[in-house]
């Protein structure tokens, strides 16, 4: 398919339906750490991952990290990159501290880490949303040129996740939009990269809730009630082995 | 935020079936469907998956389906993000995620819990 719409049976809410078109055209543009090229590779990578036979082999061993292999560099990702975009997409519930470390050992930077890590959630959301409905995953966008800005957020520290991140009240004006009045482990987890984590959540609080509904339990934003949303959301991350 | 949920609503939703430990819809309205909705997107069962999408817009209509698909997907992404930093469930859900609680539900047995 081409261009970013939704064809089909079903009428996708138009607020979905803008989030997609922005977050398709984000990956294609220069980011923090990485240009365009290298993000719609990674983005690539994500699709390639699922007829990956290491990853496949890997998943179905009783301890992945046993089984012998590594992913080759692709024109635009080192072999390590490669590893961490396979990983995280094909068996993301048995990642280690030490996996990351080893990944940044090899040479990807925190803030490319994190960069990758934002891309491969988008992808991952929007390919499945786009699954679900029985509908072809969008074409990956054509590169926008452009250089990185090559910002990390200058307040980051390592605290207790294996990634440095910015605690509220390390927030610097430079930083932008970067939390609300609260903010979970979850919401600070790729506040290393400021647009990072605005890329993510920008789609992820139109596809679950906004900010400013997390703590209302009672919120009828959505064409299911909380309850519905949370059993779902539950089930999702049971099978995923999720310890969040 | 499932258990914070039902004690607003009232709801007697037992937690042990988003691990697959107990079945049913507990009070939730087209629970049953929902569950079997969310698994079949995770396990990439297409066929299921279409089952289940004619039975929920039947049941509860289209865009509360779409809405279900939309936070499945949504899922997809938080799960990596957490998993990828190594985010603490300390704190998750305003705190409300003790040690016992997750031990209840069989969370601790989860190999990321057990190679933490």
């Amino acid at each position: 398919m081409s261009g970013i719409g939704y064809e089909g049976p079903y009428r996708v809410r138009e607020t979905l339906v803008e989030a997609h078109r922005i977050a398709w055209r984000r990956i294609a543009e220069p980011g923090a750490w990485l240009d365009g090229a290298r993000r719609v590779a990674v983005a690539a990578e994500v699709r390639a991952a699922e007829d990956c036979a290491l990853c496949r082999e890997r998943k179905e061993a009783l301890s992945p990290f046993a089984v012998k292999g590594e992913h080759e560099a692709t024109d635009l990702l080192s072999a390590a990159e490669v590893e961490l975009v396979h990983r995280l997409t094909t068996d993301p519930g048995r990642l280690r501290r030490a996996w990351t470390e080893g990944i940044l050992a090899a040479g990807v930077s925190e803030e490319v880490y994190v960069e990758i890590v934002s891309i491969v959630c988008v992808t991952m959301v929007i390919d499945t949303f786009r699954r679900s409905l029985d509908l072809a995953p969008f074409d990956l966008p054509a590169p926008v040129p452009g250089a990185p800005s090559g910002y990390r957020a200058p307040g980051a520290r390592r605290h207790d996740a294996w990634i440095s991140l910015v605690q509220p009240e390390d927030v610097v004006e430079s930083d932008g939009d970067l939390y609300g009045p609260t903010a979970s482990p979850v919401v600070k987890a790729l506040s290393l990269v400021p647009q990072a984590k605005r890329d993510y959540w920008d789609l992820a609080e139109v596809h679950y809730l906004p900010g400013s509904e997390m703590t209302n339990f009672a919120t009828g934003v959505r064409a299911i009630d909380r309850m519905q949303i949370e059993l779902v959301a539950g089930r999702v991350s049971a099978l995923h082995q999720c310890v969040y | 935020m499932l258990r914070a949920s039902t004690e607003v609503s009232g709801a007697d939703f037992d937690l042990n079936a988003v691990t697959g430990a107990a079945t049913g819809d507990g009070g939730i309205e087209g629970g049953t469907l929902l569950h079997a909705f969310a698994e079949a997107i995770t396990l990439r069962d297409a066929a299921r998956t279409a089952e289940l999408r004619g039975a929920l817009v039947e049941a509860l209509g289209e865009p509360a389906m779409i809405d279900a698909a939309a936070t499945a997907a949504a899922f997809h992404g938080f799960v990596r993000l957490a998993d990828a930093t190594g985010t603490p469930p300390e704190g998750a859900a305003g705190g409300q995620v003790t040690m016992e609680f997750r031990d209840s539900l069989g969370i601790n047995d989860f190999y990321g819990a057990r190679n933490a």
